[in-house]
């Protein structure tokens, strides 16, 4: 088991080994809902076999000789409450799955939430947002639907397959013939229905997706669109991919359109009431009972008409529940290393022949080296997709290495103690994540208590001051309220200064806010200057006056460390860099 | 969240006389016709048949009760064989057609809605989102076509509800009147409850919506949170919005399932009055038990259409009014009018803006008797403020967007006489965001001109920093660039669109320069792949950058929709007026002299 970084008490523990253990460990905590509903379903289609029974007693009573009104009316009377309590059994039954599949649905999405507050942050910077949010949204939603209706008409309908089997012998045993042949062939046929549908809808909830992005594609760049005369082209493309579509719909339709088991339902009505009748013939049974087990038989239709939609439900409901229990146990690679190192942080960082590679084996840094002494700053440069980021996302170890070594202060970084480790270090992100919250609140996110002055002390080291008292409330605005938005530089003015109130020894930021015009430029740069004065910073830029200021400037291309040195150097070393001071 | 997308209204939007909007939506069933015959025939047959399998069974009780030869009993088996065979086939038959008559409108009337759309002004797309857009041209298409089913269903219980009760009439009407005089509880109940159900459902849907915010705030800070062990914080939110909607929607959820339990307890409880009082005819021999035990039989088929039919009229309401919201996409009126339809030759690429007036809005002029004259061949920047009137110029040369006074001529012919297609195959336009599509990066590259051939696109590619930028891409010239160009960084997007330019070959390249950081590599090989269009075109270019600036042949200063100065960079500069200004306010940090004495700056600020 890996070690969580955040539980919760209250919640209950369930079964993670299988999507279905899962789904059911959660059903089970609130056990006497299924239960109820359970027993209700069964009761349901109990009293509605009595109702057709009765039918049946009622003919015999009203075609005798002399009628029985007394009786009739007691029929009459049984019906009347059997109606009245099925009515009641049939609320209990989807009330309880619809209680059942709420609660399960709201625990499921806090056992999620919970599940991922506790992961490491190498899982949430691997994990694309985009489809942690799939999960914790529509596959949530699909297990809600997996109870109700799904399991409420599953188990609903079943009981009223297997209410004529009981009942039915109290007629005539043999009159089970139609019944038992029927559920045979129901059950195969659909199952062969199941198997035939699910590769076709998989293939319009496709070629719809496929219509769809293109459509919001084509309408969102509608500019490019039309300054390259391509509307014909795109109608054209839109045409095709709305065939497809329509093709997949359409065969989706032919597939449902022959859906056999309401062949078999007529067939069994036919075969039922031949049967009962040839009993009759022969004065076995008598024409009250014929009424009655044809009664029986009509119960058959809510089953052949609920499987039509309802198997589909507790299908996605379960693959909805795979993804997220794919998503909660999937392990923390990094242990959280207690007893490890806990000194002081000096900064003196070393790089030996470091490589990294993803699990896929996809390399993406090569054999780095390099050293830097306390309080120094460096400057990484190079194009996209030469693995700048992930170079210093090894320094807090967000990802460990996977050949070579890092020294902190002359400590491996995983002899390190983690927390201690992450302490020292601040990593200010290219996307700085700001809380709807004030903005005093943001600043002291890392130091809870900071007291006002401290704050703001923070705020003007890093040049935040003047834009945030220029808001109308100061430091008590809002962030994300109607009218305060914030620039990217803005942003990162906010992320400097959380750093300046935690003090860290070593400061990595990924800078990639670009100013609009030279005042900004001129904040941005005292704000980092300051911020990098006395620790050792690592700053990934695109702005060449921090190259041209940095102690150190390692040039990546490709996972590979091709130049390093102070700027003079490299001026007289690499023609790459040369070219980029020359143009400006 | 997706129930309430595209219902909102929209400036656009109109309303419709009935006459004219049946009209049009039978121009849209018309194609369907033959399908549409063959849908509403099975409907028939199917209520038809499936009325008389009722019968069936009932007198096979009277008959059978009197005469129960094998014969007989083999008589009514086999009919009620034949009955259900034939309604199974029918329904066979009508589910196909009905899938894909549906499908055929439905394609026809987005097809003709995505038309209409690339065919809008770029003013339209300024003002109304495109995922609204999306929505009219997917969800309320799908509305419109499920009229035919809803129709077809209606139609079919209806059918047979009316054949029964002919023949239940036609048996006693006094027990006839009593199932009827049920019908209008059942009709009240099924409009109270789709009342109660709608606002129930739309409370619980908020709820949900909001609970999914707050996730997607949350998970997007998670790492934040966590560099600062701030955990308990963001999960109090959440737990706050979650209990919320798990309140409103079990609530919900207890509602919309009370509808057929007491549906249904209603239906049984008529059945004990059937038995009751039919069993007393019997027995007073004015029906017979056969009878008696059809009007059982048929409670339920009135029961379910009734509640069906108090559904009907908002279904079709809905089905309307999805109709008039694309309609009104298709026929929303552009406002980029041309005069001619002339074929556009070669061009030389001289532009000529003639007293020129435009606005956004009325009485707030953007250009008002803007002249400017640009050779052909001439590179022009524009410098100015946020609101000076740059992009308004590029977009009016574009085409993108009408002008309300003066003239614009090409190469010395009215911009309203071209063919607008053609006339735009001979211009170049990167945007400030540039925009990429799914694909991979040779097909954007050739997005304007799809006949270019992949080795002179590579050839091209290589004559930009000796082709670096295509070595990071992970597979070249195929790599894909994922969703908008997502998967691509801002630089190389940009190198995209500017190689898409050069495989054009246009007259008149139209740049609004990105604001975006880009790395000094990659900026460098822009700026190689910028000078390769500059030689060969007219270029307008809206200039962020102060490379770019330069490298202008002219420099036109603008404010306020006027042009207040124009030169070179260094006539500019030496003269000292509101250039100068510009030049210290925008682009100084950008200059080499900057660079070299950030570090001191940077010291001395501090």
């Amino acid at each position: 088991m890996s070690i969580s970084e955040f539980t919760l008490a209250h919640l209950y523990k369930t079964n993670r080994r299988g999507p279905m253990r899962w789904i059911i460990s959660h059903a089970l905590h609130n056990w006497y809902l299924p239960l109820a509903a359970i027993v209700s379903a069964f009761f349901n289609a109990f009293l509605l076999s009595i109702v057709q029974v009765n039918i049946g007693n009622a003919y015999n009573v009203i075609t005798a000789t002399s009628v029985d009104l007394k009786s009739l009316g007691g029929i009459a009377i049984i019906i009347t409450v059997c109606s009245l309590g099925r009515g009641l059994l049939q609320f209990v039954r989807n009330g309880g799955f619809e209680l059942t599949a709420q609660r399960t649905e709201k625990a499921v999405r806090e056992e999620l939430y919970v599940s991922l507050l506790g992961k490491s942050m190498t899982f949430h910077n691997l994990q694309p947002v985009g489809d942690t949010m799939a999960r914790a949204t529509n596959d949530v939603r699909q297990v809600n639907f997996f109870f109700s209706p799904g399991m409420s008409q599953v188990i609903g309908s079943i009981n009223f397959l297997i209410m004529p089997l009981i009942v039915t012998p109290t007629i005539n045993p043999g009159l089970l013939l139609t019944p038992v042949i029927f559920i045979i062939l129901y059950v195969l046929a659909l199952w062969e229905y199941l198997l035939t549908l699910r590769p076709v809808t998989d293939e319009v909830r496709e070629s719809f997706g496929d219509l769809n992005t293109r459509l919001a594609e084509a309408l969102d760049g509608i500019e490019t669109v039309k300054g390259a005369s391509q509307e014909k082209f795109e109608v054209k493309l839109f045409g095709k991919k709305a065939g497809r579509y329509r093709d997949a719909a359409v065969h989706q339709g032919k597939v449902e359109a022959r859906f056999l088991p309401l062949l078999l339902l007529s067939l069994a009505y036919a075969g039922g009431l031949f049967h009962a009748l040839m009993l009759y013939h022969f004065g076995i049974i008598n024409m009250g009972q014929v009424i009655s087990y044809f009664g029986l038989l009509l119960m058959l239709d809510f089953p052949t008409f609920t499987s039509l939609w309802a198997y589909s439900l507790i299908a996605s409901g379960l693959a909805g529940g795979r993804r997220i229990l794919e998503l909660m146990n999937r392990e923390n690679n990094l242990d959280q290393n207690l007893q490890g190192y806990t000194g002081p942080m000096k900064g003196a960082i070393e790089f030996r022949h470091v490589s990294f590679k993803y699990e896929t084996g996809e390399p993406v840094l090569d054999r780095v080296s390099f050293k830097v002494s306390p309080g120094q700053t460096v400057a990484i440069v190079g194009q996209t997709g030469s693995s700048k980021t992930t170079l210093v996302r090894l320094v807090n170890r967000t990802y460990d290495v996977t050949g070579g070594k890092i020294l902190v202060d002359g400590v491996d970084v995983k002899d390190w103690n983690l927390e201690d480790l992450r302490r020292g270090i601040s990593m200010i992100e290219q996307d700085i994540f700001l809380f709807s919250d004030s903005v005093a609140d943001n600043i002291a996110f890392g130091k809870q208590h900071a007291k006002l002055p401290e704050i703001i002390e923070a705020a003007k080291a890093a040049q935040a001051d003047d834009f945030i008292r220029s808001f109308k409330k100061g430091y008590k605005t809002v962030i994300g309220e109607r009218g305060v938005t914030l620039s990217g530089g803005q942003r990162q003015r906010l992320a400097l200064a959380r750093a300046f109130l935690t003090d860290p020894s070593i400061l990595i930021l990924d800078d990639s806010t670009s100013a609009i015009d030279s005042a900004t430029e001129d904040q941005i740069q005292r704000a980092i200057y300051a911020a990098a004065k006395g620790r050792t910073t690592f700053i990934i830029t695109h702005r060449l006056s921090q190259i041209r200021w940095a102690d150190l400037i390692l040039v990546m291309k490709q996972g590979r460390l091709v130049a390093r040195g102070s700027h003079e150097d490299l001026m007289n070393k690499s023609l790459a860099y040369r070219r980029i001071f020359s143009e400006a | 969240m997706g129930i309430f997308e595209g219902l909102d209204a929209e400036p656009y939007d109109r309303k419709y006389s009935d006459n004219v909007l049946l009209k049009r939506i039978f121009g849209y069933f018309k194609p369907q016709r033959g399908r549409l015959v063959v849908i509403v025939m099975v409907a028939i047959l199917i209520s038809l048949i499936s009325a008389s399998s009722v019968l069936i069974v009932s007198r096979a009780v009277d008959l059978i009760k009197s005469a129960p030869t094998v014969t007989n009993i083999s008589l009514i088996a086999g009919l009620g064989l034949i009955a259900g065979v034939l309604i199974w086939i029918a329904n066979w038959v009508g589910r196909r057609t009905t899938v894909q008559a549906i499908a055929g409108v439905v394609i026809q009337l987005a097809t003709d809605a995505f038309e209409a759309s690339t065919q809008h002004d770029l003013s339209f797309y300024d003002e109304y989102s495109s995922g609204r857009i999306v929505s009219r041209i997917t969800t309320d298409t799908q509305d419109f076509g499920q009229l035919v089913t809803i129709v077809t269903d209606v139609l079919s219980q209806v059918l047979e509800a009316l054949v029964l009760g002919m023949v239940l009439l036609t048996i006693d009407w006094k027990l006839t009147l009593i199932i009827f005089a049920i019908m209008p509880v059942i009709f009240s109940l099924g409009i109270l409850f789709r009342s109660i159900a709608r606002r129930v459902t739309r409370q619980g849907m908020r709820a949900i919506a909001n609970v999914n915010s707050t996730i997607k705030e949350t998970i997007s800070g998670i790492a934040v949170a966590k560099n600062f062990r701030q955990e308990k914080s963001i999960f109090r939110d959440f737990d706050k919005a979650n209990k919320l909607s798990y309140r409103l929607n079990w609530q919900r959820g207890l509602v919309l399932n009370l509808v057929f339990p007491v549906l249904n307890a209603i239906a049984g409880s008529m059945t004990a009055v059937m038995v009751y009082t039919g069993g007393l005819t019997v027995s007073q021999g004015i029906v017979t038990a056969g009878a008696w035990y059809l009007f059982i039989l048929s409670l339920d088929r009135f029961m379910f259409p009734v509640m069906n039919i108090s559904a009907f009229w908002s279904s079709i309401q809905n089905g309307f009014s999805a109709a008039e919201r694309v309609f009104a996409l298709i026929d929303a009126e552009p406002a980029v009018v041309q005069k001619d339809d002339q074929h556009v030759p070669d061009l030389k690429g001289q532009i000529d803006f003639d007293q020129v007036r435009f606005f956004y809005k009325k009485n707030e002029d953007v250009l008002d008797d803007f002249s400017l004259h640009i050779k052909p061949g001439e590179t022009v920047a524009l410098v100015g403020h946020t609101g000076a009137g740059k992009s308004s110029i590029a977009k009016l040369i574009a085409r993108f967007y009408e002008f309300q006074g003066g003239a614009i001529r090409i190469d010395g012919q009215d911009i309203r006489s071209f063919n607008l297609e053609e006339y735009r195959r001979h211009l170049g336009i990167v945007s400030q965001l540039p925009f990429l599509f799914s694909g991979t990066v040779a097909e954007n590259i050739r997005y304007a001109r799809p006949d270019a051939r992949l080795n002179e696109i590579e050839k091209l590619a290589r004559q930009i920093g000796s082709g670096d930028w295509l070595d990071t891409l992970p597979r070249g010239l195929r790599t894909q660039v994922g969703e908008r160009g997502g998967r691509l960084s801002m630089g190389q997007r940009q190198l995209v669109s500017l190689m898409r330019v050069l495989v054009q070959r246009p007259a008149i390249f139209v740049l609004d320069e990105a604001t975006a950081s880009i790395d000094p590599f990659t900026e460098w090989q822009i700026q190689q792949a910028l000078n390769l269009i500059l030689e060969r075109t007219t270029s307008i270019l809206i200039a962020h950058r102060l490379s770019t600036v330069k490298s202008a042949d002219r420099i036109i200063v603008m404010e306020k929709g006027k042009i207040i100065e124009e030169g070179t960079h260094s006539s500019l500069m030496s003269a000292g007026g509101y250039y100068a200004m510009l030049y210290n306010t925008y682009f100084r940090h950008q200059s080499l002299e900057y660079i070299q004495k950030s570090r001191e700056l940077a010291e001395d600020l501090v």
